[in-house]
């Protein structure tokens, strides 16, 4: 079975549910932005939650040039010459699954882009995908909430005026269009620093790092393994989905963990 | 001071112990539910494919690991002295643009810890007479491949970045690839001067 790409805007990329065991050589779990959708589409598509899909951040349209189940928010047929367009709005991210998963070589243990690293490149016009593996169904797809983004405090509060955490949950910030998967960039109310001696410390996915100017950049999959910007606090591993659901332009209102 | 602080809740932090990166890697990986780790120049961070469960004793342990019985793998990397910043670093230091070269190419190298990028390898063992402080403001773009020092370190960009290194050269060798890292830590890493 196979698809041809027939138009993108913005970046389309084939992601799994993440590479793992290779941090301590700089690389990152990457996957999929939000992988409570990845694993909807997979399981629509009578897929294993991790089969490789193709994440779409702005819009992809795709022909099936052989009959093939497909999903995003529900599943369907396409016969050959079938077109099928994916739209992210009005989320930041959506994704196309086609059941038995898209064929892309297991790079450091993951299927997935990381384009930081020069593995694998985002889709274009004309590219043909296979599909590959024996479909499997797991279960039920979780489902996104909304209400506010939990996070859990620190590590670096010593970096930080003593209110700075209040100051972050007080009011939403807005998701600034230049984020992407390394980073999601924040503005609003700016976070006060104190004196603080910035060196390369470990990074986590939905880590909170403040440069100096105040506005908080939240780390994505493709995330830089350490850095030198303090973290005020880390996104609850539960809320990250949700939270790189919201388009770009959006808002997101944190919480604090009690 | 705690023994560690959460990193969210899926990891944890702590400083690192003054014993052999891989030999912290490989000993943290077989605490139950740990999937990955980052040795950073302070820190160590282990992060767990649940909520994270760790005991003292285990943190307390590592002071006492030793290095590993296999040998570090050693690597020679051809590099050709002409980076940019290669007049700007003799003049810093006082040094011929020659002595600068034979220095640091008469050096051994070993990976203290990997990060910033995939594959950045941080090598100690920089004479320090060539210690320089980064530069201010950063380059927007370093080309993938660039030798550069930095502080105590040098290190080899393996991809186009931003980056406030010192540019001192330039290597062939691809320093990451479908296999990962070419200089994994602990690895001893010496460069050998070679024509244009």
């Amino acid at each position: 079975m196979s698809l041809v790409v027939v138009r993108t805007l913005g970046l389309c990329t084939v992601q799994d549910l993440g590479r793992f065991h290779h941090m301590h050589e700089g690389v990152p779990h990457g996957g999929a932005l939000v992988p409570e959708l990845l694993v909807r589409a997979n399981r629509l598509a009578g897929n294993h939650d991790g089969a490789a899909a193709i994440e779409v951040l702005g819009r992809l349209v795709v022909r099936a040039t052989t009959p093939m189940s497909i999903a995003t928010d529900a599943s369907r047929l396409l016969r050959v010459g079938d077109e099928v367009e994916v739209i992210s709005e009005p989320r930041r991210v959506a994704y196309l699954a086609v059941r038995g998963g898209i064929d892309c070589p297991v790079i450091l243990d993951g299927r997935g882009a990381f384009l930081t690293a020069g593995i694998g490149a985002p889709l274009r016009v004309n590219d043909e995908l296979e599909t590959a593996g024996d479909p499997e169904f797991d279960g039920e797809p979780d489902d996104l909430v909304d209400g506010p983004i939990t996070v859990v405090p620190g590590p670096d509060a010593d970096a930080f005026a003593p209110d700075a955490l209040a100051t972050l949950c007080a009011a939403p910030y807005r998701v600034d269009p230049s984020s992407n998967r390394v980073g999601t960039r924040l503005s609003g109310q700016s976070i006060a620093r104190v004196d603080y001696r910035e060196r390369s410390r470990p990074l986590a996915p939905g880590a909170i790092a403040v440069p100096r100017d105040g506005q908080p950049i939240v780390l994505g999959p493709d995330h830089p393994t350490t850095g030198g910007y303090p973290v005020i606090a880390v996104v609850a591993h539960a809320d990250l989905g949700c939270f790189h659901a919201i388009r770009l332009g959006g808002t997101v209102q944190f919480s604090v963990r009690r | 001071m705690p023994e560690w602080v959460p990193l969210g809740d899926r990891a944890i932090r702590f400083p690192r112990p003054a014993v052999p990166a891989r030999a912290l890697v490989r000993e943290i990986r077989t605490w139950p539910g740990v999937v990955d780790v980052v040795v950073a120049h302070e820190d160590v961070a282990a992060y767990f494919a649940g909520p994270p469960h760790v005991e003292a004793a285990w943190i307390a342990k590592l002071a006492d690991l030793h290095e590993l019985a296999e040998a570090p793998r050693e690597h020679t990397i051809a590099a050709r002295y002409t980076g940019e910043d290669l007049d700007a670093v003799a003049t810093a230091t006082g040094l011929s643009r020659d002595d600068v070269i034979a220095i640091h190419s008469g050096a051994t190298y070993t990976v203290e810890t990997i990060g910033f990028a995939p594959g950045f390898a941080y090598l100690t063992g920089l004479d320090p007479r060539l210690h320089v402080p980064r530069r201010a403001p950063p380059r927007p773009r370093v080309p993938a491949r660039s030798l550069a020092i930095a502080a105590q370190y040098t290190a080899v960009y393996p991809f186009d970045s931003p980056g406030g290194w010192h540019l001192i050269g330039c290597v062939d060798t691809e320093m990451f690839g479908i296999h990962g890292a070419l200089l994994q830590l602990g690895d001893r890493v010496r460069f050998k001067a070679s024509g244009p």
